[in-house]
């Protein structure tokens, strides 16, 4: 008989040299923070201490903004073709780089090698060279007399994509003409730091792009001060909510891309066994650390009990584990908070009543982790049904009719992305339609491209980044 | 001959009604005086209510319908031409200017109108992804727009107030103050171009009163700010719309692709290709 005995397939660290500590990029050159006060970065699949990274006070955001303010002046002196080659060129630096990148991404932020090798890292250098070829054709973009750049923008970017989220924001500001003061997340600021490097690297002119690490004070004081023109932030809806109070009344620009609580629908006609693929590809991916996660999953009744069968059968088939390992599915959960926080989330669903299925599966004993879990006989006023857990949890509803799916689903505040499995190409264009939602997802989920516009409806923001649409987050158009 | 004066009322959900709170302000002009209904709160809730229903029906309604029903918008206020010429010229301005502002409405609504089954073709486009999908961003109108006219007494300012909103769309409650007896006057052709109920509301009275009743009002979509606010103000609607993450214009563009693109929602749709 075949020993079918699982071996691990380790993906070697060697590629990339971690720094004990590391400083802000600000006006391109390397420097101290000033407040001389660091964060340890936690690899969250070990517990181990990776390096140091800037807390960065008011003053180090006071210089950054100064430096991008200088570097605005240089970008704006070039021209646009010049733009488009810097961007061009950071982007094959980024493929050159790329395994480097990825296995820091995991590292630090415990997503599976496989995800950030093969999903991550190639979406980051797309993005770059899908807007460097913007840069010098934005009068073809809009029927608008005047697109102007903002000026110097600021950026601040959450943990689950860390480098990804970077390329999301650089990359269109940077080709419409702005320069950036851009803030990565505390628990995962490492790729953004060897990005600066990679700037560096590329000759870009000083002060167009400026990397300042810290915490939610540091963001704080980037959106509160009032050299900056605009702000693109990446987070949660209630920071997001706090941010647009912070600028009321300030004529800075303003692009949100908060919550969701995204509506996978699943209709009797969907072709199942893809269905149940798409659905755990919805919900597990990158751990569920995802804000357009589908985390709401809507079965009509007639096949709950067939679906939730087959969606066990294949959950317990998923590998938790080492991040670096090229089997793993699942990695690390973020950081402790956010363990927390999905545990006293699971906690309050099953005393609330809900039917809890996790698999069965070893965790390692240092690190944070979370057992990939399924809620079923689940009431909409649940929190688990409502509030987004941002980790490995499914929560299930059902539906009769078509119209009582699209009620469910819109019946949030949040409208970021939903998605629709079912094999009837009319009963896909009228939920669509119907779902208000800035992404849908038809007989497939989690899809992304540089070219595709994303960004939310309601709570979930507004703003689109990506595609031509994008490029509208960082011009102030007039007719 | 005892001469006949009319009495001004809100519009609201295609019906003229008193302000439920029984008050009114006064308008002067022309040396005449017009007592206009002050909006009350209450009076907001049910133009909202209605608007939402309003946003429904206008939804349904086809582009090539919409375009017909705004340019019959046009053809009721030619039709009415001098009563508008009149009230202008009661508040001061020359006859050439009223005149001009007259037919620059009528100019407007009918770009708008010829807009109405053509911008989705200016502003979604299909995307290059890599890999085997068809992915179309178009767009949605975001919902209930409240629009605050400016003093100013112009019809054509009071039109490019709301039509770049109800082209795409989305149903209007717009509020004037100073303005407010042209727009009551507007709202009577409103009633004869077959606009569904609802998708229009117009209001009369003081913003400053309803300020926060309205910019925290969870069912309005989005605010549309013309009249020239203090900075104060501005800045207590925009704290207040945080708590909803609403969406706040100051002084958008009222001309061209831009004005439409505030009250638009981009959504991108998925869908793999295969055999």
């Amino acid at each position: 008989m075949v020993n079918w005995q699982y071996s691990e397939s380790i993906e070697s660290s060697e590629i990339v040299k971690i720094k004990k500590k590391y400083t802000n990029y600000i006006g391109g050159k390397f420097v101290e923070p000033s407040s001389k006060k660091y964060l340890n970065t936690v690899s969250p699949s070990t517990e181990e201490i990776l390096s140091k990274v800037p807390l960065s006070n008011q003053k180090d955001i006071d210089n950054a903004v100064i430096a991008a303010r200088s570097g605005f002046e240089k970008w704006s002196s070039i021209t646009p073709y010049e733009r488009s080659q810097y961007l061009f060129k950071i982007a094959r630096l980024i493929q050159e780089r790329s395994r480097e990148f990825a296995v820091l991404e995991s590292l630090d932020g415990g997503k599976p090698i496989k995800e950030s090798r093969d999903f991550d890292l190639p979406q980051v250098a797309a993005n770059f060279f899908y807007f460097a070829g913007w840069a010098d054709k934005l009068d073809l973009s809009w029927s608008a007399k005047e697109l102007k750049p903002y000026g110097v923008v600021g950026q601040i970017i959450p943990w689950n994509f860390p480098l990804l989220m970077l390329a999301w924001k650089v990359a269109p500001a940077l080709a419409t003409g702005n320069t950036v003061v851009l803030k990565p997340a505390e628990t995962t600021s490492l790729t953004a730091l060897h990005f600066a490097e990679l700037c560096h690297d590329a000759g870009l002119p000083a002060g167009v792009v400026n990397i300042v690490s810290g915490n939610g004070s540091t963001g704080a004081s980037i959106v509160n001060h009032k050299d900056i023109n605009k702000i693109a932030f990446t987070g949660s809806t209630q920071v997001g909510k706090l941010i647009q109070k912070s600028l009321a009344g300030r004529e800075v620009g303003l692009t949100l891309e908060l919550g969701g609580k995204a509506a996978n629908i699943v209709y009797e006609d969907a072709a199942i066994d893809q269905a149940v693929e798409g659905v755990v590809n919805g919900i597990f991916f990158n751990q569920g650390h995802v804000c357009c996660a589908g985390s709401r999953l809507l079965l009509q009744e007639s096949i709950h009990d067939q679906f939730i069968k087959k969606l066990e059968k294949r959950m317990q088939t998923l590998r938790v584990g080492n991040p670096l390992d090229k089997n793993t599915d699942i990695g690390a959960i973020n950081s402790k908070e956010q363990l927390e926080k999905i545990t006293s989330l699971v906690n309050e669903g099953v005393s609330d009543g809900g039917e809890l299925f996790q698999i069965e599966c070893e965790l390692p004993g240092n690190g944070f982790w979370f057992r990939p879990s399924l809620f079923t006989n689940v009431q909409p006023s649940y929190s688990i049904a409502r509030e987004e857990i941002f980790g490995p949890v499914l929560t299930t509803l059902t539906f009769r009719t078509p119209e009582e799916a699209i009620e469910i689903a819109n019946n949030t505040e949040y409208g970021l992305s939903a998605g629709v499995w079912t094999e009837k190409g009319s009963k896909i264009l009228w939920t669509a339609d119907r779902l208000e939602a800035g992404v849908v997802w038809a007989n497939t989920f989690n899809k992304f491209d540089p070219s595709s516009p994303f960004g939310g409806y309601k709570e979930s923001g507004f703003g689109r980044e990506g595609g031509r649409h994008g490029l509208l987050s960082y011009l102030k158009a007039s007719s | 001959m005892i001469e006949v004066k009319k009495t001004y009322k809100n519009y609201v959900d295609g019906k003229y009604v008193r302000s439920e709170s029984g008050k009114t302000y006064t308008i002067t002009l022309g040396g005449e005086h017009f007592e206009l209904p002050l909006t009350s709160r209450k009076d907001i809730r049910d133009a909202v209510v209605s608007s939402k229903s309003g946003y429904k029906k206008w939804l349904s309604t086809s582009p090539y319908t919409r375009t017909q029903i705004l340019y019959r918008l046009s053809e009721m206020l030619e039709g009415n031409k001098e009563s508008y010429i009149n009230i202008l010229k009661n508040n001061g301005i020359s006859k050439r200017n009223a005149e001009k502002d007259f037919n620059n409405s009528i100019e407007k609504i009918i770009w708008f109108a010829g807009l109405a089954d053509k911008w989705e073709q200016l502003v979604g486009n299909l995307n290059p992804v890599s890999g085997e999908y068809f992915n179309i961003s178009h767009q949605n109108p975001i919902g209930v727009v409240f629009s605050l006219n400016k003093d100013e007494l112009s019809l054509n300012q009071l039109i490019s107030s709301i039509l770049p909103a109800l082209t795409v769309g989305c149903s209007v409650i717009s509020l004037s103050n100073n303005s407010g007896l042209l727009a009551l006057k507007f709202a009577e052709d409103i009633n004869n171009s077959d606009l569904p109920a609802g998708t229009l509301n117009i209001l009369s009275g003081n913003f400053g009163k309803l300020i926060d009743d309205i910019s925290k009002h969870v069912e309005i979509n989005l605010l549309a700010i013309h009249k020239e606010l203090t900075f104060e103000n501005i800045k207590k609607i925009e704290e207040n719309a945080s708590t909803s993450v609403k969406r706040v214009k100051i002084y958008p563009s009222t001309e061209g692709i831009s004005s439409i693109l505030p009250y638009l929602e981009t959504k991108t749709v998925w869908h793999p290709k295969g055999t």
